[in-house]
């Protein structure tokens, strides 16, 4: 711990951080664009300079010294003092803001960026309204720089945080700073697009309206959206993302910060893939198949529907006839509740985590790094809360199974229920062990998003809502139990799994996932205490 | 859309398939490898010497470096454009290039830019239809001294009259250098001294 002096405050700051970043964690709000914590220092764009104490080389007395320098690659040391408050910081903030807006193109009624533009922001907070230049912009192009980004050079103030990134993080160095001086743009080398798994950051960390994403391009205002904190389901790594909605439509994910498990970053298949939440033949109502014809049932009569079948079965063949099969795209609080409600009307009814696909081979980044210094991983297991279901399952005790030995059980005639959930967004879903096991069955229920051989035998059909439209805690690859918020509401009249969850175990009103949790700790201790990560302060981006 | 994107995700022109650098032009820069802890680090020898050997580097050179080199395209690229002395797009044979800076402009250079316009019939950053020369102008060219100057590829000449740049031009050997700049640059000596790989 290092004690500094901040335009007169002591400020105790972590050993090894820069000025800036002391400054910004204590809430000072010093203007940057080159700084990035996630990346290395450059110092180039003169924006953070501050002043500060040496000492004076005749009588060895601290005195403010006539040169600014850059916070940015200043370490802190103990008894270090600096000002930004001060005429010569501010001329300076106005002399570069003013700079960086000569061949500025001043089109915010139609950048992407306006809104959360730091462009914006520092000429509001530190540049000046009017500006002095006479002469003619200089015009940059705007580049198609790969599949999914533009580059708008002439917004851009050559921060290099993109190119970095290309470096340094993702390892594939598509980005490069051609020509120099006023000429100088960023670019990739020619049919070498920007196009790497992790390639989708560079357009949150440009601090401009210069890389801008294709598929959110004119799409919204930034201002009208709402944003929600959840944990991405692409993969098990669990990645803090935040939901941007706008009436109940999601516009696009961006990473959350999240220290040591995702930190400023999150991977393409994350960011983007999520469509699937917007298919056209989503299943959005409970059925109930009588005589081979599916009807749309109410939600207020299913529970007493779906108890007195689950009772009818357990009546006729015993409590071990009934079974259920929990996907890992469940959040625990909605494998929890329904393994307890099955429980409490088969007491013997085994449950069955189900089952896990492989998605390509791990891919760690940067790029050929050496083991021990991956920056980011993307695993290969594609579901959120593997982890997350069968702790649920052990904690709940009793029998469990694996699905084979389920599936087994139902060809054979032994489990006569059986309460599937999918969500699995994803073709090779089912699979055929699961159809063939369906069709012995007496009852089957199950809880999927998109129509398929299997829903098409349910005797009960219910919504399985995509995770944007629930709320719950998934577990990552390591054990890290995290929650996620609900963003938008699920289409038409389906509701969130959690809902009707809580409703079918006989609880009353709203589900609320922190609830749930807390009547989980008596069996699984810690669930009511998942991790959620520190906010990253506005300024310190 | 009203406005058009500059396509950079389809190859340029001079990206062909099949790599433009001789066994020879690899050998070379190879031998600088010994030289730097890392390979990279010969990124500008390499330069100089595919401009020696090609006369401008291409996008189709800067992959075969690149790949000599272990770096991504890009980088080469990044390096490339940021010195003006080397060349992406094919130039005259000889270049010829004016200072319009401050000490030549006073002892004389605007009179000798035009005389070697006349002469070439071309202006500024354009090339005779012959491909023999191309003409540029440029900020400094370090030999304040000496002005005007002109440089025409990698020979100065110096203290440049204007009924001088007939001459200048017509002369075979005007941009002769003693030792090519790629030698200079790091040049290998050999047992007694001399420069190796003497083109
Ligand atoms: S494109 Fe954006 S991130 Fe990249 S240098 Fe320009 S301003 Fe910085
Ligand atoms: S110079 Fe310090 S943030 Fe850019």
């Amino acid at each position: 711990m290092a004690t500094i002096i901040i335009d007169g405050r002591e400020i105790r700051c972590r050993d090894g951080i820069n000025v800036l970043q002391a400054a910004l964690e204590a809430g000072f709000d010093v203007p940057h664009y080159c700084y990035h914590p996630g990346l290395s220092v450059v110092a180039s764009c003169r924006l953070c300079l501050m002043e500060m104490k040496m000492p004076d080389p005749r009588t060895n007395e601290p005195q403010w010294s006539p040169r600014l320098v850059p916070s940015c690659q200043t370490p802190v040391r103990d008894g270090l003092e600096v000002r930004f408050d001060s005429e010569k910081v501010r001329a300076n903030q106005r002399s570069v803001m003013e700079y960086y807006l000569v061949n500025h193109p001043l089109d915010c009624p139609v950048c992407d960026k306006a809104g959360e533009c730091y462009l914006q922001d520092y000429s509001y907070r530190f540049g000046q309204a009017a500006s002095r230049v006479v002469d003619p912009k200089h015009k940059n192009p705007k580049k198609d720089i790969g599949p999914r980004t533009l580059l708008y050079q002439d917004r851009c103030v050559l921060c290099s945080r993109c190119v970095r990134f290309t470096q340094e993080v993702s390892g594939t160095s598509e980005l490069c700073l051609v020509d120099r001086g006023h000429r100088a743009e960023i670019d990739v080398f020619p049919g070498r697009p920007l196009d790497n798994p992790l390639q989708g950051n560079v357009v949150d960390i440009c601090p401009v309206g210069s890389l801008l994403d294709k598929s959110f391009l004119f799409k919204q205002r930034v201002w009208y959206l709402r944003t929600a904190a959840s944990i991405c389901r692409g993969c098990s790594t669990g990645c803090a993302i935040r939901v941007d909605h706008h009436e109940d439509r999601v516009y696009r994910l961006r990473p959350r910060w999240n220290p040591g498990v995702n930190d400023w970053w999150i991977c393409d298949r994350g960011r983007f893939g999520w469509d699937f939440i917007r298919a056209p033949d989503r299943i959005v109502s409970p059925q109930i198949c009588r005589g081979g014809e599916a009807g749309r049932v109410d939600w207020s009569s299913l529970p007493t529907m779906i108890r007195l079948r689950i009772e009818q079965v357990v009546r006729r063949h015993g409590p071990t006839s009934v079974a259920a099969i929990l996907s890992p795209e469940m959040a625990c609080e909605e494998a929890w509740l329904l393994g307890t409600f099955l429980r409490g009307l088969a007491p013997g009814a085994p449950l069955a985590r189900g089952p896990v696909f492989v998605e390509g081979q791990e891919e760690r980044f940067p790029v050929g790094c050496a083991p021990g210094q991956e920056r980011f991983i993307i695993r290969p297991e594609p579901h959120p809360n593997r982890r997350g279901v069968e702790a649920v399952i052990e904690g709940l005790g009793g029998e469990s199974a694996d699905l084979e030995e389920i599936l087994g059980r139902a060809a054979g005639g032994a489990i006569r229920a059986l309460w599937v959930v999918g969500g699995y967004p994803r073709p090779d879903w089912p699979d055929q062990a699961l159809l063939a096991a369906a069709e012995k069955l007496e009852l089957l229920v199950v809880q999927d998003m998109l129509p398929g051989a299997l829903t098409r035998r349910a005797h009960i059909l219910l919504p399985f809502c995509a995770w944007l439209e629930r709320e719950g805690t998934f577990m990552n690859h390591a054990g890290l139990l995290q929650p996620f918020e609900q963003a938008v509401q699920p289409p038409e009249e389906a509701l969130p799994d959690g809902q009707y969850l809580w409703a079918l175990a006989g609880h009353a009103g709203l589900y609320r996932a922190a609830r749930v949790r807390e009547m989980m700790a008596a069996g699984l201790p810690g669930f009511d205490r998942p991790h959620v990560p520190p906010e990253e302060p506005e300024h310190a981006h | 859309m009203a406005w058009k994107a500059i396509d950079r995700i389809t190859p340029a022109d001079d990206d062909g398939d099949a790599p433009v650098l001789s066994e020879a032009v690899r050998e070379k820069i190879r031998s600088f490898f010994p030289r730097y802890p890392e390979k990279r680090a010969a990124l500008l020898p390499a330069l100089h010497i595919v401009q020696d050997a090609v006369g401008y580097v291409s996008h189709r050179a800067m992959r075969d470096i690149a790949e000599l080199l272990d770096i991504p395209p890009a980088q080469v690229l990044d390096t490339v454009t940021f010195y003006s002395h080397f060349w992406t797009r094919p130039r005259g044979r000889k270049v010829v290039v004016a200072c319009r800076s401050l000490s030549c402009h006073l002892t004389g250079a605007e009179a000798v830019i035009e005389a070697v316009k006349r002469h070439l019939g071309i202006g500024e950053h354009e090339t005779t239809p012959d491909g023999a020369f191309s003409f540029v102008t440029e900020e400094c060219l370090g030999a304040c001294e000496q002005g005007p100057c002109l440089l025409i590829n990698e020979r100065l000449h110096g203290r440049v009259r204007p009924e001088d740049v007939p001459r200048l031009l017509n002369d075979p050997d005007n941009d002769r250098l003693d030792v090519p700049r790629s030698d200079l640059y790091d040049g290998i000596r050999g047992p007694t001294g001399e420069m190796e790989g003497r083109a």
